[in-house]
């Protein structure tokens, strides 16, 4: 199954960890798009087609939690699940993600297995033998 | 406060590094730059996160350039070649935003702790009186200092 996921952080590098571990954890196949903050992330949910969100919370020009109530108050796009990848790990800053329509959190440092967890428990179980692809070579997480 | 932040903040760092960047650490003593053994005439990058909350302050990593490298290289799975300062600014960036917000989730406070953007700053800037807490990995030395406002 292939999906189309988006990234949304001011770090490249981060971005390109969290590619990594979605392949790592059986997204090989899907489709990934990313953006440096909520504003550009917005722009592009408009042009592309998304199944899942992933998004910082600590970002220049648009900051993840003004990004989800602004996209979540779009009516074409308030279905798309989001996750926040953060390091801030406060409750109350969980509980006001959540509140405001984050289908789940994960804090930095996180372990591929709980961004798989996560992932398969929003977009469903992953099938294996479709997904594997032998010359595939950035299984080596 | 101070002792509860630096238990945190040590505590804090063996996970960030060890859980996602790989790198098996010790912590070493706290002591300047000049003195801590770090080589100061290699090329070394420094960054600067500021948060507030109950308490308010910052934290400021110093590394080696060729240790940033290495941890890039293993951390985005690109070949050093590849790297350009954007990789290597994000990873130092990412390194320090990680160890902060772990080290800040495990304290107590009333109000949630802000974090700002952290930054990239010119290394000579950092007063030579400042007391660095050395981080030792197999190949090489890091240095990470906080101060309370």
């Amino acid at each position: 199954m292939s999906y189309s996921i988006l990234i949304v952080d001011d770090s490249l590098p981060m971005r390109a960890v969290i590619k990594r571990t979605f392949k790592a954890a059986g997204y090989g196949n899907s489709q990934f798009h990313e953006a440096a903050n909520g504003k550009e992330a917005i722009e592009l949910m408009k042009n592309d087609w998304i199944d899942i969100v992933l998004t910082d919370y600590n970002m220049p020009v648009m900051n993840g939690l003004e990004f989800i109530k602004t996209y979540k108050s779009m009516d074409v796009l308030k279905d798309i699940p989001v996750v926040v990848v953060s390091t801030e790990g406060n409750e109350t800053k969980i509980k006001e993600f959540i509140e405001n329509g984050a289908a789940g959190y994960i804090t930095k440092p996180f372990t591929p297995e709980e961004i798989r967890d996560l992932a398969t428990t929003i977009l469903g179980e992953i099938d294996y033998e479709e997904d594997f692809d032998e010359s595939d070579d950035d299984f080596d997480f | 406060m101070k002792k509860i932040l630096m238990k945190a903040m040590t505590t804090s760092i063996s996970e960030v590094l060890e859980t996602m960047f790989y790198l098996p650490i010790e912590i070493g003593d706290e002591s300047t730059l000049s003195q801590s053994g770090m080589d100061m005439d290699v090329p070394n990058l420094a960054c600067q996160l500021k948060f507030t909350g109950d308490f308010s302050g910052n934290f400021t990593l110093v590394i080696p350039k060729n240790l940033l490298e290495e941890i890039t290289e293993d951390f985005m799975g690109e070949s050093r070649d590849s790297l350009g300062e954007e990789h290597l600014s994000g990873t130092l960036t990412e390194i320090l935003n990680m160890i902060c917000g772990n080290a800040l989730k495990k304290i107590k406070s009333k109000t949630p702790f802000d974090l700002d953007i952290p930054r990239v700053i010119d290394e000579f800037k950092i007063h030579e009186s400042h007391v660095f807490t050395i981080i030792e990995t197999t190949q090489s030395k890091m240095a990470i200092n906080f101060a309370l406002d």
